[in-house]
């Protein structure tokens, strides 16, 4: 478990109603816990006017009500919440796993070609490359909580697509630049998708939504085409819970 | 005692509120009312609390009836509103009896119009709020023959005192037209445009047909970005004016997704949003630069008119026994005039 460095940071004017948080040390990793933590701690100190946090890679975005409370308090509240990490000091908290099953190319994932010839390997290799990896949830973006993560070991960035889809099927399996994604919800999209998954990612019955958090982890299993009607509408739920394999 | 409203021409109208505040949390934008004010204004001339559900109506003729009397205000862009076929007052509140037909139609010189009944609507909610998201598909696009339940029925409203109107609550109403002025301040990334974030201010953009409750998309001079590198992506704040293309200026409205890859070389204040809510496709938009002070200091003194209107519908309905027993009678006449 690692103690948390809290790295150095920029606080940045976004509008009237939100601030931007930049952490700025060489350390990545630093970069990403130190916004994480920052979003988690403003989230549970329950100032009045504070919308939330919305944490990415190495920023977190804070929003309020700016009839309830001033910028300036706002970044009252992110210094002493910085301070506040600083003195806890405790590790992260221990990652769920999810396994993923995806079939690859095909309709399923119809970039999957273009991806292999783009990098110089075969479509067996980008497979062997992305399931290979394991993947931690970075943060969860757009659309509808995407869970937003550092690519696979390919040769070089993938590159988007020239024209973007206008609908990207949910369970589709992407990849772009040095990152890597799930579509929890049908979208367009610019993205390269290599492949889908027959679990439901989002239900919107249940709260959160999606079932991961920034910190957990992901894999990918190929699954032949067959089978993808097995797990059709089964939702995507942490290895710790039961469920039919 | 509940009621149902019948919808007999739906257009273009959705069940929101004031958005999901909770939603940017969990990778969902915020969606909700585009025009806060007009929506809570609303809200607070029907008796509401301001976050109410509410129906919002973008563009299109809507037509609707009640199976009980109820109480109601239109806001928003100008329209022409009637109950019964009687002609109505937009910005105050309206007695509508059972079974008579309330109408909107011509919305101009605005795009939404926004329609509260008092004691509101049985709406479903996600993260707190009934907003629609249509990518997660959660709301209710209103349709020809939907049914809404209304929380509350109000007896028919009557004038006491000879046939003065029944309100006059004097409400400022936000100017509209087809040449808007929009308050930005300053970006996080404004030094990544250079001077030509400063074209900004000197030219003239148009509204394209293409832009939505996502983000309006602006055609003119376009600021140039001088840096390449490629950026992380970060959570964007409603209101934040980007290039991501050579063609137009894109400002994100409410229904924006919560991280992008953009610089954000503006970010249009609250009240300005307000006013791209109502924006046309073809209407002329003009930046000017404020700070966030400033712009905080015109928010809460628009907040302000809509408190000093809450005091009055507090007493006026209070007078006139909504929502309670009439108390009229026993105020001298010189207390009413």
């Amino acid at each position: 478990m690692s103690v948390l460095t809290v790295a150095p940071t920029e606080i940045y004017e976004s509008g009237d109603s939100a601030l931007r948080v930049v952490a700025i040390s060489q350390a990545s990793e630093d970069n990403w816990l130190t916004v994480h933590r920052l979003a988690d701690w403003l989230e549970s100190c329950g100032a009045e006017g504070l919308h939330g946090a919305v944490p990415t890679y190495d920023s977190v975005l804070v929003e309020f009500d700016p009839i309830l409370v001033s910028a300036r308090q706002v970044r009252a509240f992110v210094k002493l919440g910085l301070l506040e990490l600083d003195h806890a000091g405790e590790g992260v908290q221990t990652p769920r796993e999810f396994d993923v099953p995806v079939v690859y190319g095909g309709d399923f994932g119809p970039d999957l070609e273009l991806v292999a010839q783009y990098q110089g390997i075969s479509t067996g290799e980008v497979i062997r490359l992305h399931t290979e990896k394991t993947y931690t949830v970075r943060c969860l973006g757009a659309p509808a909580g995407s869970p937003m993560m550092d690519g696979p070991a390919f040769p070089k960035p993938v590159p988007r697509l020239k024209d973007p889809r206008l609908s990207v099927p949910a369970g589709a399996v992407a990849v772009a630049g040095r990152q890597a994604v799930i579509a929890p919800a049908s979208a367009p999209g610019g993205w390269c998708v290599i492949g889908q998954t027959p679990l439901s990612v989002l239900n919107i019955r249940k709260e959160p939504l999606v079932p991961y958090k920034p910190g957990d982890i992901l894999r990918f299993r190929q699954i032949a085409t067959e089978d993808f009607n097995e797990f059709l509408g089964m939702d995507l739920e942490p290895l710790e819970l039961e469920r039919p394999r | 005692m509940s009621g149902r409203i019948h919808i007999q021409q739906p257009g273009n109208s959705v069940v929101t509120d004031l958005g999901r505040t909770r939603g940017p949390r969990f990778g969902l934008p915020v969606n909700g009312a585009l025009d806060q004010y007009s929506a809570r204004a609303a809200n607070i001339l029907a008796g509401n609390p301001d976050n109410d559900p509410l129906v919002e109506i973008t563009a299109l003729d809507f037509r609707m009836t009640a199976n009980t009397d109820v109480l109601i205000a239109v806001t928003g862009a100008p329209l022409t509103l009637t109950v019964g076929g009687r002609p109505c007052s937009q910005w105050e509140p309206v007695s509508v009896r059972a079974g008579e037909s309330v109408s909107i139609r011509g919305i101009h010189r605005g795009l939404r119009a926004y329609l509260a009944i008092h004691g509101s609507i049985e709406a479903e909610t996600l993260l707190g709020s009934a907003a629609p998201d249509t990518v997660v598909g959660f709301g209710r696009q209103l349709r020809d023959g939907t049914t809404l339940v209304t929380r509350r029925s109000v007896g028919p409203v009557r004038q006491p005192y000879f046939d003065l109107p029944l309100f006059r609550l004097g409400l400022e109403r936000p100017s509209m037209g087809s040449d808007l002025l929009v308050d930005v301040t300053d970006g996080p990334d404004v030094a990544e445009f250079g001077e030509s974030g400063e074209l900004l201010f000197t030219s003239e953009y148009t509204v394209s047909g293409r832009s939505n409750h996502i983000g309006l998309r602006l055609g003119g001079e376009l600021p140039e970005r001088t840096s390449s590198g490629e950026v992380l992506s970060r959570g964007v704040p409603v209101g934040a004016v980007e290039v991501p293309s050579r063609e137009e200026l894109l400002v994100l409205h409410r229904g924006r997704g919560v991280t992008a890859g953009y610089p954000v070389l503006a970010v249009v204040t609250s009240t300005g949003l307000d006013v791209l809510a109502q924006a046309r496709p073809g209407d002329k938009v003009r930046f000017r630069k404020t700070t966030a002070a400033e712009a905080t200091a015109a928010h809460r003194r628009s907040r302000a008119q809509l408190e000093t209107l809450r005091e009055s519908v507090h007493t006026v309905f209070g007078l006139l026994g909504i929502g309670c027993r009439p108390q009229w009678q026993d105020l001298p006449v010189a207390a009413c005039s």
